[in-house]
């Protein structure tokens, strides 16, 4: 039991978080490396997870409005719809896209750079590369996650508002209204801060799995599965929690 | 290790007697679990001299460069690079040491997703002294030029072919001017005819430089043509020292083995 | 690991303040909608229930929405302290004296405070002032009440139906409604009744006059006194005459009760279809009765004793007549 590799696993990626918090916050800061890692992960995930929460947005309106309509409650349609997406939707599927793309890919390219010692190649240029390779994108993930979820929310709730008005009419100023009526702060920001969350757990094992990958090409493949699969479980096990803190401090 | 002492002296009197000492390393030892790579190692490398450490492949020839370099701990003994003991540098202090220490990965270890202008800007860019800004471009040509590549300036690593890349490595290490490179295995994976050029070229940059090398391999051409000393790595101790010549002439079958 | 080229960063750029511009977007709407970025007034009011109230429900003055519930503290086992954060601009609206109360939006809706404007002159509202409230009846409470009423409604519903179904049925009420005999009869026993009443009125005057006459030891007097076979038989007439016109009184009071007020005995009426019969037969009797009456009177003018008096006043009444 105490010398279980899930333990290891779990010790070595607080370690690995400790080590960002040590050092990712002293100079010197790689600004440009943090640019070009926010424009990869962030912005070039806003396709993947726009047309997501864009088509989660419509099922779920279409979905939902038989049953609505039958308990003649067609008017709450963009409440319900608004408050899931802005509440678990948005945040829960562009989590699972980012770990699905960006983990992998992370995991995938630290570890390629392990085994072909890019990244002692770096250090011996006198780069360290956890500054240069880690912490640069735990901090582009926990950053753009956020962004992108808030763009996803967006569309989802323009998808929402297209899905409402495929039948029957709503205008724009009722459905905002009937979010908004609803919706507290509490909602939108244990939201962002629970995709904060998401983000940094996403660059946490994605790094970790690559940056701790061992035995050639074949630990390429396997760093960029298990990121994936990790970060997606990390994730549930996050919403979870963010359900229950968000409950303990009288959010929902 | 009754042998390595006898011969410890010839080096020192045959090349560069007065030389200075830029890297020493004493009693070194480095396992793995239980596998002792390294046990109870030492040698010492001089200013302008090219010594080539040989052994057998995982006789932990990789590990002793990587822990000179300060990528892997080691377990006993001290390191001493340009008068610094690596092992009790601080981050900061050992990245300034290793601006003077070019390594050269016997995989290349170029980043594959920079072209070669970037790689060579890397280590430039992580060591941007203002002395050097503005001449970032003339000092990748005149790396480049050193290497014979002048051309490929544009391209990305995965357009080069194994000599070239070994090539575009060597400028990458050579572009902060270094005083001690270390080579992993330079000539590994080549073709002979590609090998002989790299020897030469280690020459060339070793003369042009001034720099002292450490070169491991087990490749005999390559120790002949490169060079100045030989150092043998045998279960993890230093077997034998001396001159390719000299201890080609040795009869002791563990080292004659290397030279057949 | 590319070095980020100008049109990279610009996109990077647009994207993150896409993001930002969204999330700022909704904040301020939020915030908007619960008053955080305007300047606010800050009232508070006592409840001794507030039926789940939470902070952030809404306060309403004449259904609109004017602020939001931003404290909730017990203060002891029986109040309640509501702080209350409302719009600025609604200041000069609300009134010291306004009432707030604790209400739903809807069946099912979020609870809400109720401002409720009191028509008497009072100063405007002003910061931390104390708001009186009521405790409107609470929904199950109402329902309650609701389910009450609605039992009575069922009875008497059921009550209704049977007497509809009773009045069709009722010949009897159909009968009686129809019956010109029964009015005929009615018109004839009440003239009946005025002539018995205006000869029962002469009949006392005589007797009046006959006792006057009688005290004095006039007239025939002693010849009555010392007769009794007629001093009987005169009792016997005027024990029947005081039976009938009891009768007669009895019978006429009981008719204009009925015919005065229709509504009282209807149901009784409706119930007993006996009833209209006994009324035909009550008339019948009255009728009969004054009948008789009329008759007996006749009879004590002709009576032989008698006979010189009443002839006496007769020519007393042309003496006086001709005058």
């Amino acid at each position: 039991m105490f010398n279980s590799p899930f333990l290891a696993e779990i010790g070595g990626m607080t370690r690995f978080a400790g080590r960002f918090f040590r050092e990712g916050f002293r100079p010197r800061y790689e600004w440009r490396e943090l640019l070009s890692q926010c424009y990869v992960l962030g912005y070039q995930s806003l396709t993947l997870v726009g047309v997501t929460g864009f088509i989660m947005g419509l099922v779920l309106t279409l979905r939902l409005r038989p049953t609505m309509v039958q308990f003649g409650a067609e008017s709450w349609i963009p409440t319900m719809v608004g408050l899931t997406i802005i509440r678990e939707m948005a945040p829960i599927i562009t989590a699972l896209m980012v770990a699905g793309k960006v983990g992998s890919s992370i995991g995938a390219e630290l570890s390629s750079l392990r085994v072909t010692e890019q990244i002692d190649a770096m250090e011996v240029s006198g780069t360290n590369p956890f500054k240069y390779l880690v912490v640069t994108r735990m901090l582009a993930t926990t950053l753009m996650v956020p962004i992108l979820n808030l763009l996803a929310t967006g569309l989802g709730l323009a998808a929402a508002y297209l899905g409402v008005n495929l039948k029957g009419g709503t205008s724009l100023a009722l459905f905002t209204h009937n979010i908004l009526a609803r919706l507290t702060f509490g909602d939108l920001l244990s939201a962002v801060v629970k995709t904060v969350f998401f983000g940094f757990a996403i660059g946490l094992i994605g790094c970790y799995k690559g940056y701790y990958a061992t035995n050639g090409t074949e630990g390429v493949g396997r760093a960029a599965n298990s990121a994936v699969v990790m970060a997606s479980m990390m994730v549930f096990i996050l919403d979870l929690l963010a359900v229950q803190v968000s409950n303990l401090l009288g959010l929902n | 290790m009754q042998p390595a002492a006898a011969v410890a002296p010839l080096p020192a009197t045959t090349s560069a007697p007065t030389a200075e000492v830029v890297l020493t390393v004493a009693h070194v030892s480095k396992s793995f679990g239980t596998n002792h790579v390294l046990q109870d190692f030492s040698l010492t490398l001089h200013r302008g001299e090219n010594l080539v450490v040989l052994g057998r492949s995982g006789s932990g020839k990789s590990v002793l460069i990587k822990c000179i370099i300060g990528l892997l701990p080691i377990d006993a003994g001290t390191i001493t690079v340009l008068g610094q003991d690596v092992a009790t540098l601080g981050h900061a202090a050992l990245d300034e040491l290793r601006t003077k220490v070019g390594f050269l990965f016997q995989s290349n270890a170029l980043y594959d997703s920079m072209t070669v202008r970037e790689n060579l800007l890397f280590p430039l860019r992580r060591h941007w002294l203002a002395a050097r800004r503005g001449q970032e471009e003339e000092l990748v040509r005149q790396a480049l030029a050193d290497v014979g590549l002048p051309d490929t300036l544009d391209q990305m690593p995965a357009e080069l072919s194994g000599g070239q890349r070994k090539r575009i490595a060597l400028a990458r290490t050579l572009i902060l001017p270094p005083e001690i490179i270390l080579y992993d295995e330079p000539t590994t994976g080549l073709d002979p005819i590609t090998a002989r050029e790299i020897d030469q070229l280690i020459r060339q940059v070793q003369q042009k430089y001034t720099t002292s090398a450490l070169i491991i391999s087990h490749d005999m051409n390559c120790v002949r043509l490169t060079a100045t000393r030989v150092a043998l790595l045998v279960e993890g101790r230093c077997y034998a020292e001396g001159t390719y010549e000299e201890l080609r002439q040795r009869n002791d079958p563990t080292i004659h083995a290397f030279f057949e | 690991m590319a070095a980020p080229s100008a049109s990279t960063n610009i996109r990077l750029g647009l994207f993150v303040a896409l993001g930002l511009g969204c999330l700022i977007a909704a904040l301020f709407l939020i915030g908007q909608k619960q008053n955080l970025f305007g300047s606010s007034l800050n009232v508070r009011a006592d409840f001794r229930n507030v039926s789940g109230l939470l902070t952030g429900n809404n306060v309403r003055l004449s259904g609109i929405t004017i602020g939001t519930v931003k404290s909730i503290d017990i203060l002891n086992d029986s109040t309640v302290r509501v702080g209350m954060s409302l719009n600025r601009e609604v200041q000069p609206f609300i009134r010291k004296n306004a009432v707030a109360s604790v209400g739903t939006d809807g069946l099912v809706g979020n609870t809400i405070i109720n401002l409720a404007a009191v028509p008497a002159p009072a100063p405007p509202i002003e910061p931390g002032d104390m708001l009186r409230t009521t405790t409107p009846l609470a929904l199950d409470a109402m329902l309650g009440t609701f389910n009450v009423s609605n039992k009575n409604l069922v009875a008497i519903t059921g009550d209704l139906r049977q007497v509809t179904h009773k009045l069709n049925g009722s010949n009897a009420l159909w009968q009686l409604l129809n019956d010109q005999q029964l009015a005929a009869d009615l018109r004839l026993s009440l003239r009946h009744a005025a002539t018995a009443t205006a000869g029962l009125q002469a009949a006392a005057r005589d007797v009046q006059q006959l006792a006057h006459g009688l005290r004095q030891g006039q007239g025939p007097a002693g010849y009555l006194l010392t007769d009794k076979e007629f001093a009987g038989q005169m009792r016997h007439t005027t024990r029947q005459l005081a039976n009938a016109s009891d009768t007669l009184a009895a019978t006429l009071a009981s008719l204009k009760k009925q015919t005065e007020t229709p509504n009282g005995p209807l149901h009784t009426l409706l119930a007993d279809t006996a009833l209209s019969r006994q009324l035909r037969q009550t008339i019948g009797n009255a009728e009969r009765g004054t009948a008789g009456f009329s008759q007996s009177m006749e009879a004590l003018q002709h009576n032989f004793l008698l006979r010189d008096y009443f002839r006496k006043q007769a020519k007393k009444q042309a003496q006086a007549a001709g005058h």
